[in-house]
């Protein structure tokens, strides 16, 4: 049996639902899918929605049928071994995957009762409802201030230009509330506070990190969106800002995406596991994930067995 | 004896051993700067210090740094310093060495004895493969200063001996041109002095990696060195020539500062006819140029690479530009002559001088854009899409202040090649050379009035006037005053050509200057 037939009976398994249990395919163990093992029962509304969400870059078929529910204001964590398709998956729920030109996206997500994939979706209230934040902490090279208050002067919230200066009616006021909102927010306010006007590339890796998660909250989002935000840093800014993401997700619903299975553990509510090719395989409890998997290949991968 | 006494005494003839090093080099330097001056008219060659000819002083020193590094060499062969040499000094020195010693022995074959070459070709290669065998086989401690040192011990003894001395001179059969000792000597001088200057620089770390790092260090400072002190001499030498005619008559009194040849044009009834009109051309040139060029050059570079498919286009357009930037400056001349000139009033005008320019400008800074924007890091592209922000907007607020330090390098690269540019000016651009001061081009006529009839207002920028009609320019009056010899005497000359240098650097100081400002935005 050739290896594409075989996924595409994993497939067809999958959407059936059908319980075929391990089977051994050439000597080698392939465990089915289970669509139960994907269900995730939780009280209250999703945060966002996804329906057979498929992504192709090019011939490579790189997520495969992915439908979760993610609740609103707690912490969503996605892992698996790299190349699993996390960031790609990430990067779908705020249409990231536009600027690739490669990547292909196909099915359905919700997010406000709305498909963000329909036709006149505007992209640009949607980034500011949906933020993120990248895996290297990347300020743009402007002082504090300005990084913070860059989304809202670009989308108009906030006018300090030089005309509405010398007119007298600038947001000067506004944009210091919120700067120290937002810093306060991701727990840097202390640190900057005396140096709003420095430029940001001046702070060191941790302080960025929380910076770009500050310039993030300054959209006023509902979602945060963070692909491995704490892998460029120390052990120490890790763990500020995995108390900041905890913090966080009392406000806001924060989808992360980390390869620590110890981080997934430590600050996640739930927990989906995908694995090589593209797959959710399990989306469960995170207690329950870490616990008692129901997933062979997901215990494997939790225990340190490949991946 | 102790260990300990062995020790002192080894580390002691050590650094003498460094120190002989050390001073060889010193030698050896000095020799250069003689040569270098020599060479620059500083001195002349045949000049006599301490009862000497400089090309037999010049032979003193050679012989010395000759002597020294065979000695260096010896002395640490014989095994009197500890040194760390390796087996052999390897395959590069033995080609160069090899080379080197090949062309001295063919020369001084066929050309002092006059053989053929039947002769002179076998001996050479027998010499040459000579000097390479003595680098690859001895111990390296004697394979990298032999050969060097007795190059220079042999170029010492030939200037001592008058072999090559002031009255020398070499016609080589089948080549017009003579070789005089004022080209030759100091020539030589400095070859011996370089490779001389890299094997004491060997020895002065006792061979082995760490010798081999120092002599690659004193090979390149000497390199450095020789380059810097000729831009020295250079810009020395205009200054020396220049500096008399451009302060003729320069006087501060109370009613100011009086700089003829700054302030003043061309008229008989002045005592010092001045540059003023060439000045004032040449810097409206320049900037009407950047003004036209620079946003024209960073649009196109904007939409190739945040805009345009990597494609057949763009690839178009790369080749287009870098052909354009390699074009001649008299076929954009040409261009301006038979295209714009009939076009603009029919007439030579500083308006087609700054077109022309200007199109010469526009492929450098769109190449250094292109490069600049391109090398701006996609993260910054990413937060902004991430935050909601338009394609545009992140250009205009990201990319491009992220660009600007390497778009003003483009800016100052292209301005340093138009402002020096005589060929097109005299063909779209120039009238009179030497204009009075009453035709300098005065571009800004700020002016605002009030009329009687539509459109009730009267107001001016830019006068029409001076951008229609002819313009001087530096480089222009310069080319008439030395090449066709118009109007004024060679030291006027000398002082435009000053003035010429001021304004460029000038031009520049103004390019670093805004570079490291949008550079201090970007970190500080
Ligand atoms: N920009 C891209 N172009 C083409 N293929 C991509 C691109 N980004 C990711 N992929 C492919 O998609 C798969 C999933 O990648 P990714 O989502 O980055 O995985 P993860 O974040 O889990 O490490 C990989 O096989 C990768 O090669
Ligand atoms: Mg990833």
């Amino acid at each position: 049996m050739s290896e594409t037939t075989s996924k595409a009976q994993t497939q067809a398994d999958a959407q059936t639902g059908q319980q075929s249990g391990g089977t051994t395919v050439e000597g080698e163990t392939q465990e089915e899918l289970r669509e139960e093992w994907v269900q995730y029962e939780f009280d209250g509304q999703p945060a966002i929605s996804t329906r057979d969400v498929n992504v192709h870059y090019g011939d490579d078929h790189a997520l495969h049928d992915i439908s979760i529910d993610i609740p609103k204001n707690s912490v969503t964590a996605l892992i698996g071994p790299s190349g699993c398709g996390k960031s790609t998956f990430l990067r779908c729920l705020n249409r990231m995957n536009d600027r690739i030109k490669a990547a292909d996206v196909s099915g359905e997500v919700e997010f406000n009762g709305k498909n963000i994939y329909d036709k006149g979706t505007n992209l640009v209230e949607l980034r500011k409802r949906i933020g993120q934040v990248f895996q290297s902490p990347n300020p743009f090279p402007k002082s504090i201030r300005k990084n913070i208050s860059y989304g809202p002067r670009k989308h108009g919230d906030i006018d300090v230009s030089l005309l509405s200066r010398l007119l007298g009616r600038d947001d000067s006021d506004e944009e210091d509330e919120l700067v120290e909102r937002c810093l306060r927010q991701a727990a840097l306010w202390d640190e900057v506070k005396d140096r709003l006007d420095d430029n940001a590339l001046g702070l060191s890796g941790g302080q960025q990190q929380r910076l770009c998660i500050a310039r993030a909250l300054a959209t006023d989002p509902e979602v945060l969106l963070m692909d491995e935000p704490a892998s460029a840093l120390d052990p120490i800014a890790t763990s500020r800002i995995e108390d900041l993401i905890s913090d966080l997700a009392e406000d806001y619903t924060v989808v992360i995406v980390t390869h620590s299975m110890q981080q997934a553990a430590r600050i996640s509510d739930q927990t989906a596991v995908f694995l090589t090719g593209g797959y959710l395989v399990e989306y469960d409890d995170t207690d329950k994930i870490f616990e008692n998997p129901e997933s062979q290949r997901v215990e494997d991968y939790i225990t340190g067995k490949f991946g | 004896m102790s260990d300990a006494y062995d020790r002192n005494l080894v580390e002691s003839e050590s650094s003498t051993y460094q120190r002989l090093a050390a001073s060889i080099v010193g030698v050896g330097i000095l020799a250069f700067a003689f040569a270098l001056a020599a060479l620059f008219d500083l001195t002349a060659i045949d000049a006599t210090f301490v009862g000497l000819s400089l090309s037999n002083l010049l032979g003193v020193g050679t012989t010395l740094v000759g002597l020294g590094v065979v000695g260096l060499g010896a002395v640490s062969y014989v095994g009197y310093v500890e040194t760390t040499p390796d087996r052999s000094a390897g395959l590069v020195p033995a080609v160069l060495f090899g080379l080197l010693w090949f062309c001295v022995a063919g020369l001084v074959v066929s050309q002092t004895f006059g053989f053929g070459a039947l002769v002179w070709l076998p001996a050479a290669l027998l010499v040459g493969a000579g000097a390479a065998g003595v680098a690859i086989f001895p111990r390296e401690d004697i394979g990298s200063t032999l050969p060097a040192g007795a190059f220079a011990l042999l170029v010492g003894l030939v200037f001592l001996t008058n072999v090559i001395g002031p009255d020398w001179a070499w016609s080589p059969t089948d080549f017009s041109a003579t070789f005089t000792p004022k080209i030759v000597v100091p020539f030589l001088t400095v070859l011996a002095v370089l490779v001389a200057s890299w094997a004491a620089g060997k020895a002065y770390d006792d061979f082995g990696a760490r010798g081999r790092q120092t002599g690659a260090y004193m090979l390149i400072a000497l390199n450095a060195l020789g380059i810097l002190s000729v831009l020295v001499i250079l810009v020395a030498f205009v200054v020396s020539k220049g500096i008399g005619p451009l302060f003729e008559g320069f006087s501060v009194g109370a009613s100011g500062i009086d700089w003829p040849f700054v302030q003043n044009g061309n008229q008989l009834t002045n005592d010092v006819n001045g540059v003023f009109p060439a000045i004032v051309g040449t810097f409206w040139l320049v900037v009407g140029s950047v003004i036209m060029a620079v946003p024209l050059a960073v649009g196109a570079a904007v939409f190739l690479t945040e805009y345009a498919e990597e494609g057949r286009f763009t690839q178009v357009v790369e080749l287009a530009t870098n052909g354009l930037w390699s074009t001649p400056s008299i076929v954009f001349g040409l261009f301006g002559y038979a295209f714009l000139v009939p076009r603009l009033g029919n007439s030579t005008s500083l308006l087609s001088g700054i077109f022309v320019l200007g199109f010469m400008l526009i492929p450098l800074v769109l190449i250094t854009s292109r490069e600049a924007i391109n090398a701006v890091p996609d993260e910054y592209r990413d937060a902004s899409a991430a935050l909601g922000v338009s394609q545009w907007q992140t250009i205009k607020s990201v990319v491009v202040p992220a660009a600007m330090p390497g778009v003003i390098t483009g800016v100052i690269l292209g301005v340093g090649r138009i402002a020096g540019e005589t060929a097109p000016i005299l063909l779209v651009m120039s009238g009179s050379p030497f204009p009075s001061k009453r035709q300098a081009p005065n571009v800004l006529d700020i002016s605002f009035s009030f009329t009687s009839s539509f459109p009730f207002v009267d107001a001016s920028l830019i006068s029409q006037e001076a951008l229609l009609n002819s313009a001087s320019a530096l480089p222009y009056q310069l080319y008439a005053i030395i090449t066709a010899g118009v109007g004024q005497s060679e030291a006027f000359g000398w002082g435009t050509t000053l003035v010429l240098l001021l304004v460029v650097l000038s031009f520049y100081a103004v390019g670093i200057a805004s570079r490291a400002y949008f550079r201090n935005k970007l970190r500080s």
